[in-house]
């Protein structure tokens, strides 16, 4: 990193990175989360089973959470883009602009009328109209993530876009700007690893108690969507929206894959480090253990592939902090496929009816779930710092775009009060979500769906007796 | 063009201040017309279902504001750093009080949520209002377009001006006071015994009080921008907000002396809008003015975006408008009547 710690950029940088972070905790479980209520919903009404409505009502308490913290979290993002980042909105909001203002109108719209029905108002509108209340909540989240995929992938791999006479961005063409290849696939492996997220979070409540004896019905319900979802998404996430998205950065940022493989010499035969740490000054990847060929295998589709090395660039282009990078992406390529072979391995036991009864399977599937959400991080620290030095890629750089007339001191005065105030919200976001699986799904006190009516009268989670 | 995404991205705004104005008016009145926990229950039930909706109208703001007027943005969002932030954070606390609230059935966990809402609130309807008077009275801005404004300088409305001084402030009042007396009026159609009967009484004194602050206030405008009245007679926009306010002025009044509450909030609703509408006007087409040198101020025309991004943005706008006024309409209807605690109450009852 070029910057400081003196640096207005620097900190303004890290404000950015901080918030970005911390916030997409959470839409990531609110995008994967939003279609097992959907699924529940909809098998509540087709068999009527009042087990699927018992599974809505308790996670829709834990979803509601989750999406409160997202919202409030989500608003100082949009705008940031003005107070730390004057000189980018100047250069590319006439382009950007079109995205995260279509986000409000055809996302965020959607997801906050239907919300608040979603969660509190079963009784206000009736079996059918919740379910839509659902539908509508899970499609204006992910419609939601789509319309921020398309921001981060002109900042990736601009497109649909003209220089203006000032030499500002501005957008000649909706199409192409919309349906980038990038922001295609970005969003296919994004959205799968919302859902891995999802699944690891519905899985370890089952296994919570699985383990514990309680609920059993609500429990193996968890245990199994999970564990399906679970398999299906990890995979899918590597294979093939994982690889494709490194084809794509081996064909438009060859410079970024040598710097997330830590290659400095180019070559064919070029193989994935299983293990190294890259040493920058030296120029070279100290202690590798190399898988060979695997690189060029996967990056271009033969083993004799040339591959980039970064000493083929100008040191100015290399993203400006190589080892960050290289963690980043290897770590996260190793969770992901120990998650496979969790998944597949919950699967395989779920097939042989023996599931409930591993105990030490269980006990895994319970701690997993903070892993997705690091292997979520880890994958946009990949993107975020392989874009660098660049804003825009190869248009404009990081150091051209900050608040210029925001000084240091502003800047490390806000980043000091997300910090406190994210802290307090953590805690009280892991108490509140503590105590409702603490207190666990109503599935012993029934209200009964056939008479409306009647459960206007009763108390949502009074203690009344089941019929 | 232009004209036209200075109307619709005033008119964002505008639905903003009186969607979530509702809100701020609820709840800076929440410990004066609600006592007890259940009736304090009634009144976050009264917000309730639509308060996030009522939000992302300033997202949606926010959005398009960097779509057509870019520049702007940058501008005005660098320049009001931590003014934006102190209100980003309040937001933050306001919303998180109003989930969380309800989920733990303890009064003390509730006494705080309540204070956490009540402060958040009051300060959101200073820092809006303080907003406001800024917009009306410009910021020291440079030849480039940029500044950097402290809290407050020297407390005068001229040269190198703060956040507050004598003019924003009076305007931060009167909007602490209007936006209350639109929260009582809200509060009178939404709920039903004690809270009811204390909102109508509060509605009332406060829609008095703000009379005699509103004659200040268009006075001191005048004073601290003696070029805005010539242009607010000249535009003809600046007249119709003048009928709006008048209509709805008189339908507020004959609401609220014969109680047909729907009738009492519609003209409370439109009287905002009218005067809102009628000050965008008479800024009209400066959206930045400098207090340093006029010519330096930021007109929509120096800051809009191409020519394209606004006829694309034209497109796409009016399709996703009409399905959030669909979603809202939805909603509404679902919701309508009186809240009660017992069905409506976001929480443990």
């Amino acid at each position: 990193m070029n910057s400081t710690l003196s640096d207005a950029a620097f900190w303004s940088r890290f404000q950015f990175g901080f918030t970005l972070t911390y916030h997409y905790l959470f839409p990531q479980l609110t995008m994967g989360l939003a279609w097992f209520l959907v699924y529940w919903k909809w098998r509540a009404l087709r068999t009527g089973d009042e087990k699927y409505n018992d599974a809505v009502r308790f996670w829709a308490k834990i979803f509601g959470l989750n999406f409160a913290v997202g919202v409030v979290t989500g608003i100082p993002m949009e705008f940031q883009f003005g107070t730390n980042w004057a000189g980018f909105s100047r250069y590319a909001g006439g382009v950007i602009g079109q995205t995260l203002a279509m986000e409000g109108m055809f996302a965020f719209f959607l997801e906050s009328a239907f919300i608040g029905a979603l969660i509190w108002g079963e009784k206000r509108l009736g079996p059918r109209y919740h379910f839509m209340a659902a539908v509508a909540v899970a499609l204006g989240s992910w419609i939601s993530g789509f319309f921020i995929l398309v921001t981060n992938a002109f900042m990736q791999h601009p497109a649909g876009y003209g220089v203006e006479a000032d030499g500002s961005l501005g957008i000649t063409s909706l199409g192409s700007y919309l349906l980038n290849p990038w922001a295609l696939v970005q969003f296919a492996h994004n959205q799968l690893a919302a859902l891995v997220t999802g699944s690891f979070v519905v899985t370890a409540v089952g296994a919570f108690y699985t383990l514990r004896g309680r609920h059993p019905v609500q429990a193996r319900l968890y245990l199994r969507a999970g564990t399906v979802v679970g398999l299906i998404a990890s995979m899918l996430v590597a294979f093939p929206t994982g690889d494709q998205q490194a084809k794509m950065v081996g064909n438009h940022q060859p410079v970024t894959l040598a710097a997330m493989e830590g290659r400095f010499v180019g070559g064919p035969m070029a193989g994935v480090a299983v293990i190294g740490q890259p040493n920058v000054a030296a120029r070279r990847l100290d202690n590798p253990i190399e898988i060979p060929g695997a690189l060029s295998f996967l990056a271009y589709g033969t083993l004799q592939s040339y591959v980039h090395g970064l000493q083929e660039y100008p040191e100015a282009t290399w993203p400006d902090n190589i080892e960050l990078l290289y963690y980043s992406f290897h770590l996260m390529i190793t969770l992901g496929t120990l998650f496979i072979l969790l998944m597949a391995y919950a699967g395989f036991q779920n097939w042989r009816g023996r599931l409930e009864t591993s105990t030490g399977l269980l006990w895994v599937l319970m701690l997993a779930f903070p892993f997705p959400y690091i292997a979520n991080t880890l994958g946009w620290m990949t993107a975020e710092l392989g874009r660098q030095p660049w804003l825009v890629y190869g248009l404009f750089r990081t150091g051209q775009g900050y608040s210029k007339v925001v000084s240091s001191g502003d800047t490390i005065f806000t980043l000091i009060g997300f910090i406190g105030l994210y802290f307090m919200l953590g805690l009280l976001f892991l108490y509140l979500v503590g105590r409702e699986i603490g207190s666990g799904p109503d599935d012993d006190v029934r209200v009964d769906p056939g008479d409306l009516q009647a459960a206007r009268e009763v108390p949502v989670r009074g203690k009344v007796p089941a019929p | 063009m232009i004209p036209i995404w200075y109307g619709v991205v005033a008119f964002m705004l505008i639905a903003y201040v009186i969607l979530d104005g509702r809100n701020f008016g609820a709840g800076m009145l929440h410990w004066l017309v609600a006592k007890t926990p259940e009736e304090r229950r009634q009144v976050i039930a009264a917000i309730g279902p639509l308060w996030s909706w009522h939000e992302v109208w300033l997202v949606g703001f926010g959005g398009a504001l960097l779509a057509v007027f870019p520049r702007l943005m940058a501008s005005a969002f660098a320049g009001y750093y931590l003014a934006l932030f102190l209100i980003l954070w309040c937001l933050i606390l306001r919303g998180i009080s109003i989930e969380v609230g309800g989920h733990i059935n303890d009064r003390q966990w509730q006494g705080f949520w309540d204070f956490v809402f009540v402060v958040s609130n009051v300060l959101l309807a200073i820092l809006f209002g303080a907003a406001a008077g800024n917009l009306a009275r410009g910021v020291p801005l440079d030849a480039e377009g940029n500044f950097s404004m402290a809290f407050f300088t020297d407390f005068s409305v001229r040269g190198n001006v703060g956040l507050l001084d004598w003019y924003t402030v009076s305007v931060a009042v009167f909007s602490v006071v209007i936006l209350a007396a639109h929260g009582a009026t809200y509060l009178t159609l939404k709920t039903e015994g004690p809270v009811h009967d204390r909102s109508r009484q509060y509605a009332r004194f406060l829609w008095a009080a703000v009379v005699p602050l509103f004659l200040l206030i268009s006075f001191e405008s005048s004073v601290v921008r003696p070029d805005l009245p010539a242009r607010a007679v000249a535009n003809p926009f600046c007249w119709l907000g003048v009928l709006v306010i008048l209509g709805s002025a008189i339908t507020l009044i004959s609401g609220l002396s014969t109680s047909r509450e729907t009738r009492a909030f519609v003209g409370s609703n439109f009287l905002l809008a009218g005067l809102l509408a009628a000050g965008g006007a008479a800024l009209y087409p400066v959206m930045l003015h400098s207090t340093l040198a006029p010519e330096n101020s930021l007109t929509a025309y120096t800051v809009a975006a191409s020519p394209r991004a606004l006829v694309i943005a034209s497109m796409w706008w009016p399709v996703g408008f009409t399905l959030a006024i669909a979603y809202f309409v939805f909603i509404s209807r679902r919701y309508r009547g009186k809240v009660s605690v017992q069905r409506d109450t976001q929480g443990f009852y």
